[in-house]
């Protein structure tokens, strides 16, 4: 009795609300992202990136909602069922760490709606039928590092980082992929972005005698190691990796950074790269249109993720208007369809190449190596 | 069941609950039913141990993490079905509830919340280091909850489950607080001393509220794992506990259903800003926080109690006098001593704070069904003796027995058992609760309910057999009239009388009364003198200090007077008057 | 683990440490003057590090607009119960205290802020920031709730914690940022490198201890506020205005905060938030010393630097667990000391 009523109910109110919502035909994207909280840094040129959205994808307007989740996974969940149910949107994006990208991702699969994580969620999720992943997945990233790290003679790395989802992401990869490449992690030491002091983790890395250190962290978080372990003298090689890659981060870490190697996407240096580099153009072109509106070395690492999603879009989309309207279940499984067989993306993150299979969609050419000079990145040809 | 007062709001809100899902709204909202359904259980959990029983908690995130966690972990790795782990989800509430309780309830005042703020960041932080709760990223593939082959996958269906679970916690809460350990739990806030000489104990009444808001919490928790099929650190961590209490004090922390109020306030408002304000504002900045943190500044500058208030006063209200329930059974009276026989004896009690010595060396006995008075001029330690005979004050040296049996290192509680009641100088009364809820708290150690039968309303019986207990103190002490108002209305010699009759519902066969007959007018204070009388002819004993000396010479049978702690004179009355140092203490300061 | 190590890990707890210890100190005296539990202490700390960040760069932070801003509500609010009066004497006082020292204070940093001073008057500059906004958040958010329970109190606390984080991600952004050192020398001490920024801590730390400790014995208004903190009824009957209490102990705490934050700010990344975690360790040392006692609060807060320190060696990954969890044992041995006491 009860199952039968409940279904009813459940029934009735769907069919009530398809009816409000089936008026629009706009092309409606739903984006929620940390503008506050611990994720602001990177929520905030996100939220910038979006602006340089264009207003229309194939002559269908674009409408566009941004909600923020102060990186709660509760909040990213709650704002992707909304967008899924109340503002039926054609695309839902976000959000930008780990934990609250996995909520998101979760709706996308109950509901049906194509979904971009802004952050690389773990392959038990990118598996999902419904979600793509924008950034490069730390392997991806590692793997170029790691095999810098082994042509510089590196064995014995000390690794310190976040306490958090970020750095246990990347104290993994040195343990598992980077035993591939001879590296041996001799300290796992952790700190949290608010510390005051990393003295005693720099100690306890710098005591185990590492040939390298590799610092696990982003923003300027990252920065507190960075300048620790050169006051305490080490005078080894620094990897850094691509969460850090920010010019806040060359601002603080001032001279401490000379010498040292960042892992980061292809974007940070577009101007560097080789003419014939597939991700030279859309770069440049972010670049251009972000620099210009918010001001030069505003760039970052975390902003050119919704850039890159758009480049998808703009290619997937004419290819599901031709099976559907937007605003329609049917036209979500277009579009889905369409987001997997209409790679190659030139991006400005890589080349996007998204299969049945694969979702993270990125290869090697999504990653580069950088050093800093003088406040400003440089690409690090090998 | 739905609270006497407002049935018709009750019905009508629950009819509304009800229909909520099947009205035409955006589905948005069912989901921010949901999500207020949850936070509202923790809230209500707040209420109780913040609102009522004053202790401030900053850490019931964390206890929702606990709920949570617990079915993740059983459902995913072990392959527990859902409704199999709800009774285990709570129990690893209340077992992590009970130890932390301990430790954090005997921490008082401020301490508090800084103890919850600590144990709550460290579990918080724990919760991201274990593996097996899958560190920072948590545990997915949650299964949803299932009746049959139906699951509770849409928000409209869990709707109803989130809903059920908070209208039966709000009852349970409601009728918890309206019961024998409820009254104790209310009368934490008045201070401990009142509510140590009725024989509650403190502590316990402490945990059990402490571990009711847990169990609660991991109930929240709980669902929220079923609900969101996910979890991880983030939503157990210290902003969430900071959210709930909040939520509590926005609504008006005293009220069980001022909970579901505030968490819906707070969670609808948090949702209306962020669509709002960007178009508002014309800006892509977050005002949400700024907004949000200003209002709560100005809700509690207007109204320290909440918004619940407000509400209340919206409703109809019923002017009926609360009725009592007609008891099955009548409450079982203490023998009481044989007249003439020693009944209470001091023997040498001493009690010095430092250097001073505060009552020095004083023996004196109380024969059962007598009335003695203990005078003596201001500071000479007449309330010190009344403390280390209640166990208030602990003695430096000497002992008390009492019909045989030592009271001396007991604590105020057990000699509540023994048959001492007693009424306190500066009167100790709860202004809040009614004036029979104040008597029927001396009644405590007459009943055993328990707070599972409480809940359940299972213990209606004794429960009325109580109330009318203290029905029949307070007409018996002429308050009858003021019965159902709340005590803080009273005149304070109606207090102090209100205090006997709170000491009468304790069935004593030793009465200490503290000055009763300050504030009385002189009518007043002859009835108070028959009452005394009377309870002499049925056998109490009294020990009353007192400073009316008309008052206590037509009274009692013997006399006791101390001056500077010391005892200078016993015996009749008469005798006592003209004893030499008696006068001289007494005209002596005046002299 | 060898000395040298240990003499570090000493220095960094002890550096750390005598942070927490002024914003204990300020937390007790703001408790014990006028029952508020001052959570939004960090956030004049994240202030007044990165105003000085700001500075350092030669640009005008937004701080002083805010100051201006929190001026306006204090002096409107001020205008509404000055309708009871119409005394001329108040308005004058009304509008110098709260439009004139904001207004003044807004002109010099304009005037100053491109000039590229010393860094000892920049610092000078973010705490004169800085410190005033005690008063006014005193005046707009506390004042109305003087009589409210020490819980009610607390949820206010919350609410401008909020509001002021709020406030703090809009002036300043999400990244960190970091102030250039005060002084940028240093020199060894046997084994040990000690930079002259942390000297600079230790010195300002006793130096802001003695100055409390002859404020409190030598001025009246020192002992108005201990008059305040030990009875606040009493102190009253007496004439002590506890208006003029409580804005006093805000304004202390501010500046102490402010100074917390110019000390720290060259030392570490400082972002809009990290305010209130560096509060909240500085609150474990007020707790500790129970909320009243000014030297072991002081000690407390550097047991807390020590036991971070030494935490971040030999188990950083548990260090908050460590740091926060080692609390409630120590509250329960001072519950179990302290006698219970009524609380009439």
């Amino acid at each position: 009795m009860m199952k039968k009523s409940l279904k009813i109910w459940a029934a009735s109110a769907l069919s009530l609300t398809l009816m409000a919502g089936s008026a629009l035909a706009d092309i409606t994207i739903g984006v929620t992202i940390p503008t506050t909280g611990p994720g602001a840094a990177l929520g905030i040129p996100l939220k910038n990136s979006i602006e340089l959205w264009p207003t229309e994808i194939a002559g269908e307007k674009l409408k566009v909602i941004i909600l923020d989740d102060a990186g709660d996974p509760s909040a990213a969940t709650t704002n992707a069922r909304r967008f899924a149910n109340d503002d039926k949107v054609d695309v839902l994006m976000g959000s930008a760490l780990t934990p609250a990208a996995i909520g998101a991702a979760g709706v996308a699969a109950e509901v049906g709606v194509p979904h971009f994580a802004i952050s690389p969620v773990p392959p038990q999720v990118a598996k999902g039928k419904w979600s793509f992943v924008l950034p490069q997945y730390s392997t991806v990233l590692a793997k170029r590092m790691f095999a810098r790290m082994q042509k510089d003679g590196v064995k014995r790395v000390s690794f310190i980082g976040f306490a958090d989802s970020y750095g246990q992401q990347w104290v993994d990869e040195l343990t598992k992929t980077g035993k591939d490449f001879g590296l041996e992690v001799v300290a796992d030491e952790r700190y949290a972005r608010a510390d005051t002091s990393v003295s005693g983790q720099v100690l306890k890395a710098l005591a185990a005698k590492p040939d390298a250190v590799f610092i696990g962290a982003s923003g300027t978080g990252a920065a507190l190691p960075q300048i620790g372990v050169r006051e305490r003298g080490f005078t080894g090689p620094v990897y850094v990796v691509s969460g850090a890659v920010t010019f806040e981060f060359l601002r603080i870490a001032g001279k401490a950074v000379e010498n040292t190697i960042f892992s980061s996407g292809p974007v940070m240096v577009a101007e560097d790269q080789a003419d014939d580099s597939p991700t030279k153009a859309e770069g440049l072109a972010y670049l251009k249109a972000y620099e210009g509106k918010f001001g030069p070395n505003t760039r970052t690492q975390f902003g050119s993720h919704v850039w890159d999603a758009m480049v998808i879009l703009q290619k997937a989309v004419p290819v599901a208007l031709k099976t559907a309207k937007p605003g329609t279940q049917e036209f979500r499984d277009a579009l889905r369809d369409a987001i997997e067989s209409s790679g190659p993306y030139n991006a400005t993150h890589g080349v996007f190449q998204f299969t049945p299979e694969d979702h993270y969609g990125l290869d090697e050419r999504g990653a580069v190596l950088l050093t800093a000079k003088d406040g400003k990145f440089m690409m690090l040809k090998d | 069941m739905a609270g006497n007062r407002h049935i018709l709001p009750g019905a009508l809100a629950l009819i509304l609950l009800a229909a909520f899902p099947l009205l035409p709204v955006p589905p948005f909202w069912i989901t921010l039913a949901n999500n207020i359904g949850l936070a509202s259980l923790v809230a209500i959990g707040l209420v109780l141990l913040t609102g009522v029983g004053g202790l401030t908690s900053f850490g019931q995130a964390a206890f929702c993490g606990f709920g949570a966690y617990t079915t993740a972990v059983l459902t995913t790795a072990y392959g527990f079905s859902p409704w199999m782990t709800l009774p285990l989800s709570l129990a690893v509430g209340a077992a992590v509830a009970i130890p932390l309780g301990l430790m954090t309830v005997r921490l008082s005042g401020h301490y508090l919340p800084l103890g919850t703020i600590a144990w709550g960041l460290a579990i918080y932080y724990l919760f991201g280091r274990i593996e097996l709760l899958g560190r920072y990223d948590g545990i997915s593939a949650i299964p949803p909850l299932e009746i049959g082959s139906y699951r509770f996958l849409s928000g409209q269906s869990i709707f109803y489950v989130i809903w059920a679970f908070v209208i039966l916690t709000a009852l349970g809460a409601q009728n918890l607080l309206d019961s024998r350990v409820g009254r104790a739990i209310r009368a934490l806030r008045g201070g401990s001393q009142a509510a140590e000489a009725f024989g509650i104990n403190i502590e316990r009444a402490k945990l059990t509220v402490f571990v009711f808001a847990a169990v609660v919490a991991a109930l929240s928790g709980w669902l929220y794992a079923h609900m969101q099929r996910s979890i991880n650190p983030t939503p157990f961590g210290l902003d969430m506990g900071i959210t709930y209490m909040l939520m509590a004090v926005i609504g008006g922390a005293g009220y069980v259903w001022g909970a579901i109020f505030g968490a819906s306030v707070v969670l609808i408002l948090k949702e209306t800003l962020q669509r709002v304000l960007p178009g508002l504002l014309d800006t892509t900045a977050n005002f949400e926080m700024i907004v949000f943190g200003i209002l709560l500044v100005g809700i509690l500058q207007l109204s320290k109690e909440g918004l619940w208030p407000f509400v209340l006063k919206l409703l109809p209200r019923s002017r009926r006098s609360r009725q009592l329930a007609e008891p099955s059974s009548q409450l079982d009276k203490r023998d009481m001593p044989e007249r003439g026989t020693p009944l209470l004896r001091i023997d040498k009690v001493r009690k010095q704070f430092g250097g001073l010595v505060a009552v020095n060396d004083v023996s004196f006995e109380i024969k059962a069904g007598e009335i003695v008075g203990l005078i003596g001029p201001n500071g000479a330690g007449k309330s010190t003796t009344f403390n280390l005979i209640t166990g208030i004050a602990s003695l430096s040296g000497g002992g008390v027995a009492y019909a045989g049996q030592t009271l001396s290192g007991l604590s105020p509680r057990e000699i509540a058992k023994h048959g001492v009641a007693r009424t306190f100088q500066h009167a100790k009364i709860l202004p809040d609760m009614s004036v029979l809820e104040n008597v029927a708290l001396g009644a405590h150690l007459r009943g055993s309910a328990g707070v599972f039968r409480s809940i359940l309303r299972l213990e209606r019986k004794e429960e009325a057999t109580l109330l009318t207990e203290a029905a029949r103190q307070i007409e018996r002490v002429g308050l009858g009239q003021y019965r159902d108002r709340p005590a803080g209305d009273l005149a304070l010699g109606q207090i102090r009388i209100l205090e006997i009759a709170r000491a009468l519902a304790a069935d004593p066969t030793l009465l200490l009364l503290d000055e009763p007959a300050a504030g009385l007018r002189h009518g007043e204070k002859q009835e108070l003198s028959n009452l005394l009388k009377k309870l002499r002819s049925e056998g109490v004993s009294v020990l009353l200090v007192e400073h009316d000396m008309g008052f206590v010479m037509g009274l009692v049978d013997n006399l006791v007077v101390l001056d500077f702690g010391t005892l200078i004179a016993q015996g009749k009355p008469q005798e006592v008057r003209k004893h030499p140092a008696v006068i001289a203490a007494y005209l002596g300061g005046v002299a | 683990m060898d000395a040298t190590i240990a003499t570090f890990l000493i220095q960094d707890g002890l550096t750390n440490g005598a942070i927490y210890a002024l914003l204990g100190l300020a937390i007790v005296l703001v408790f014990a003057v006028t029952r508020v539990i001052f959570i939004p202490q960090g956030e004049f700390v994240a202030y007044g590090a990165l105003t000085l960040a700001i500075l350092d760069t030669g640009q005008v932070p937004a701080t002083p607009k805010l100051l201006l801003c929190f001026g306006a509500v204090a002096f409107l609010l001020d205008l509404w119960s000055w309708r009871r009066s119409f005394a001329m004497r108040d308005l004058v006082k009304n509008i110098a205290l709260n439009l004139g020292l904001p207004l003044a204070i807004y002109g010099a940093v304009l005037y100053l802020a491109p000039l590229q001073l010393p860094s000892f008057i920049r610092a000078l500059i973010a705490v004169s920031i800085i410190a005033p906004m005690g008063l006014y958040v005193y005046r707009i958010a506390y004042r109305p709730l003087a009589d409210a329970s020490v819980l009610v109190l607390l949820i206010t606390s919350v609410g401008v914690h909020l509001a002021m984080l709020g406030l703090g991600l809009i002036f300043f952004g999400p990244e960190g940022l970091r102030a250039a050192p005060l002084h940028d020398g240093s020199f060894t001490l046997g084994p040990l490198l000690v930079t002259a920024q942390s000297v600079l801590i230790y010195l300002m730390t006793i130096l802001i201890m003695v100055g409390l400790y002859f404020f409190f014995e030598k001025t009246l208004l020192g002992k108005a506020l201990r008059a305040t903190a030990v009875n606040r009824l009493g102190a009253q009957l007496v004439g002590v205005r506890t208006q003029l209490t409580g804005s006093t102990a805000f304004v202390l705490a501010a500046t102490i905060a402010a100074i917390s934050g110019v000390l720290l700010g060259p030392i570490t990344t400082i972002y809009y938030d990290t305010g209130f975690l560096i509060g909240l360790k500085g609150f474990v040392a007020a707790i500790l010393g129970g909320m009243g006692s000014f030297p072991i609060t002081a000690i407390a807060a550097i047991g807390v630097g020590m036991v971070e320190s030494f935490a971040s060696f030999f188990a950083s990954n548990y260090k908050e667990i460590i740091v926060f969890g080692l609390i409630v044992p120590v509250l329960i041995w001072l519950s179990l000391g302290a006698n219970h006491h009524e609380e009439d």
